[in-house]
């Protein structure tokens, strides 16, 4: 629950190539890093790497050069139990909210205590009273506090997307990956879903959401980090991305920057 | 210039099939395969309209002779009802235990791998191949006749069934759910018990609930081989040509299917 509060870096990338097939260079020579209390923004156009980006981010897929850490552990040297651990640190938001929808809200976030809980309390479902107000406190956290005891699939899509943070909340994550979190959503669903993540950074969590609206990216986010055929072409902070640099990410032939 | 509407701008090339193009010589062929096989068919069933039309006077005398039904042993053909519920019902659910851990081993999703899917997917395929009447067969040599062979049968063939079932409603769960879960660091009971059973629970009691309402129907004539229930009587009854007793057996075997079945539904029904 406590930000980490150092001015360290929570998630580093360093030099992330992947290759798929012979010549197909998703992701070449990526580094970035981000502070907690960071909100980045990934922008690109479709193809450009972000979804490998962030598959190599989660260990999803495994990198061929390259490497990722968290708060100075590299995740590529971590087996087992450090492995898992690190991960836990990592917490995804996805496209389709992939909430388990026949169940309430709140048992929605207690999925995030799942790695920590006793086996037995899982088949249970008998979850200890910390445990349960922890998940309460991280759905009042994203404004979804009334509808805690609600079953996910009556929920809107922006709802389901804040229970999802809420889930990322419960799993103690310092480092938030959404992937494009926002393009099923409605304009208000999209707005009340980019709030809750600027608030959750706020509180000291590096929160790395893949965008597909520059609008967006630039009223919420702190940084915008593009991508252009697997290379970054523009890490600046969102003050000093101006309409050129727009251009730049989007033009249809013009070669990187 | 034609004389129907404007000239069309251009003419459009259209495929031309000669009456020996390869759709129509399939046709024919197709034609000839479905007529044969009927004929055989006909052949091999010993179809006879005429047996019929001298046998159906005789089931008619059989239905005067049968009213009014017998009461009088009303009693016992209950108890012997309420041994084919009884034995459908255990049955039913010792398929359902049985079939708990192994359907997670049959879904494609979640079996831990192929090694054990291909086996176990072939196991099931054994069991649901050989119906509950034949091995009610096998049983009432092994362990005597009465309601328990009957039961072991159906238990055995209900078995691969409601694996065979459960598994496909675990493969059609979407995965993101499941994915999410595993992301958050849990190990794999955790997911599955968690992520997966809440999803797949209701389609699977629908599926036992179908399978005893469809035991109960299928012991009915369990009875024949001597594997116990209601239709043990139906045996004796027929072989002695005692008809109102009969009727009264295939009343009662009515009223319980029907009940049982809209039972089954009721349930089913609220479980979405």
């Amino acid at each position: 629950m406590s930000p980490p509060g150092n001015g360290g870096t929570a998630i580093r990338a360093e030099g992330l190539v992947k290759t798929y097939g012979h010549d197909v260079r998703a992701v070449a020579d990526v580094s970035f890093a981000v502070a907690p209390g960071e909100f980045v923004a990934v922008l690109g156009p479709s193809g450009a790497g972000k979804t490998t980006l962030f598959r190599c981010l989660t260990g999803l897929t495994r990198p061929d050069g390259g490497s990722v850490s968290m708060h100075g552990r590299e995740l590529g040297r971590l087996h087992g139990r450090a492995l898992r651990s690190a991960r836990r640190e990592i917490a995804l938001i996805f496209q389709q909210f992939n909430l388990i929808r026949r169940l309430s809200a709140v048992q929605n976030v207690l999925a995030g205590r799942l790695a920590v809980v006793p086996t037995w309390r899982v088949l249970l479902r008998r979850f200890a009273a910390p445990d349960r107000q922890l998940a309460l406190s991280c759905l009042d956290r994203v404004g979804m506090l009334d509808r805690a005891y609600a079953r996910a699939d009556q929920l809107s899509g922006g709802q389901q997307q804040r229970v999802a943070i809420a889930r990322a909340l419960a799993q103690e994550a310092t480092v938030i990956l959404a992937d494009e979190p926002v393009a099923s959503l409605d304009p208000e669903s999209a707005a009340s879903v980019l709030e809750t993540l600027r608030a959750v950074a706020a509180a000291g969590v590096a929160v790395i959401a893949s965008l597909h609206q520059v609008h967006l990216a630039m009223s919420y986010a702190d940084r915008i980090v593009a991508l252009r055929a697997g290379r970054i072409v523009e890490d600046a902070p969102v003050g000093r991305v101006d309409a050129q640099a727009i251009e730049r990410i989007y033009e249809r032939n013009g070669e990187a920057a | 210039m034609t004389d129907g509407g404007a000239a069309p701008a251009r003419v459009y090339a259209e495929p031309i099939s000669p009456w020996w193009s390869t759709g129509r010589l399939r046709f024919v062929a197709i034609l000839l395969a479905v007529t044969a096989f009927y004929a055989v068919s006909w052949h091999l069933a010993q179809v006879s309209p005429s047996k019929l039309a001298s046998g159906l006077p005789k089931m008619a005398s059989w239905a005067r002779k049968a009213w009014p039904p017998a009461t009088d042993e009303l009693p016992v053909l209950l108890r012997r009802a309420a041994e084919t519920v009884a034995m459908a019902a255990i049955g039913t659910t010792a398929a359902a235990l049985l079939a708990l851990p192994v359907c997670a081993l049959a879904a494609r999703n979640v079996t831990p791998s192929m090694a054990v899917y291909y086996p176990v997917r072939w196991f099931l395929n054994a069991l649901r191949g050989i119906d509950s009447f034949v091995f009610a067969l096998l049983f009432v040599a092994a362990v005597g006749l009465g309601p328990f062979a009957g039961m072991l049968g159906v238990a055995l063939h209900t078995w691969g069934s409601t694996a065979k079932l459960w598994a496909e409603a675990i493969e059609n769960v979407p995965p993101g759910p499941l994915e999410a879960a595993s992301a958050t660091g849990a190990s794999r009971v955790k997911v599955l018990s968690f992520a997966l059973l809440p999803d797949v629970a209701p389609s699977m009691v629908s599926v036992v609930l179908f399978w005893w309402e469809f035991n109960v129907r299928a012991s009915t004539v369990l009875g024949v081989v001597g594997a116990g229930g209601i239709g043990q009587e139906l045996k004796n009854s027929m072989d002695l040509l005692d008809f109102p007793r009969l009727l009264t057996i295939i009343l009662i075997i009515l009223v319980m299917v029907t009940v049982i079945d809209h039972l089954s539904q009721l349930l089913r029904r609220r479980l979405e």
